[in-house]
């Protein structure tokens, strides 16, 4: 079996549509031919998509409350008695 | 522009003013420093300790970038600190990714098919998060930047300063690991 060193480079590209046309058609060409390679653009793009796919924490309510005190303290050093 | 007022209204010391700036990123922050660190002590630390920075350099703030990627810049410099603590592991080089390359005992990839239909959402984010976690923050950055928080490569390579290549090898190798472990854990999981 033949190692895909070439196409690894371009998979990535390939996979985000930043693939010229030429190198393009090459690779697609490639890829019927190579399972390996068919997986590979597959499992990359499922990889991006599962990342996309967590729901973002937002800041604990704690720490927001923390936070604005320290902001404040810090503030208060930094610009003195002048009024915010 | 508004930001531009408010900065300016900061720099003259009008706390009101910052706190709206920072409004709409202290979630931001947070996503970013907990995806990378992968620690919620961590991830507080790191806000806070952004947002204090903030004010600190604040009258240095020369309008060059929008407040946001000034502020991202703080925040990564703040991870980089932080992960300087923990272990990671290397990553290989592009090469080794492949099947059949020298040193992988593995010659055939393997189908995935769908992996919700053998894992709940939550522990695919738990993986994931790991994965991000264990790598080395300058590959784990460039790849976040770009695919979580939605970035251009342009963009990604001009906030962590490196050349367009090497932000992109970045990117792909990060990308290869984080696809090799999910790739190991779904084997796992059916020839259990
Ligand atoms: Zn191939």
């Amino acid at each position: 079996m033949s190692k895909c060193d070439k196409q690894i480079q371009q998979i990535c590209d390939y996979v985000d549509g930043e693939l010229d046309g030429a190198l393009c058609a090459e690779l697609e060409a490639h890829l019927k031919e190579c399972r390996n390679c068919r997986l590979m653009v597959d499992s990359l793009k499922q990889t991006v998509v599962l990342c996309r796919e967590g729901k973002p924490e937002p800041l604990p309510k704690e720490l927001e409350a923390k936070l604005s005190d320290a902001l404040r303290r810090r503030w208060e050093k930094k610009f003195g008695g002048k009024k915010t | 522009m508004i930001e531009r007022k408010l900065i300016q209204l900061a720099q003259g010391g009008d706390f009101n003013a910052f706190n709206t700036l920072i409004a709409g990123h202290k979630d931001k922050v947070y996503r970013l420093a907990l995806k990378l660190t992968g620690n919620r002590e961590d991830a507080e630390d790191i806000v806070q300790e952004t947002f204090l920075k903030a004010i600190d350099n604040i009258d240095k703030f020369r309008m060059e970038s929008s407040f946001g990627t000034w502020l991202y810049t703080i925040a990564l410099n703040n991870v980089r600190a932080h992960a300087g603590k923990g272990k990671r592991m290397p990553l290989k080089p592009i090469e080794e990714y492949l099947p059949s390359g020298h040193s992988s005992d593995v010659d055939e990839l393997f189908e995935w098919g769908d992996p919700h239909q053998v894992f709940e959402n939550k522990q695919l984010q738990e993986i994931i998060e790991k994965a991000l976690a264990d790598m080395p923050i300058k590959y784990s950055t460039p790849f976040v930047l770009r695919y979580m928080e939605e970035m251009s490569v342009n963009e990604v390579a001009e906030m962590l300063k490196l050349s367009l290549p090497a932000t992109k090898s970045r990117i792909l190798r990060a990308r290869l690991a984080l696809r090799e472990k999910l790739e190991d854990v779904f084997r796992e999981r059916v020839h259990e």
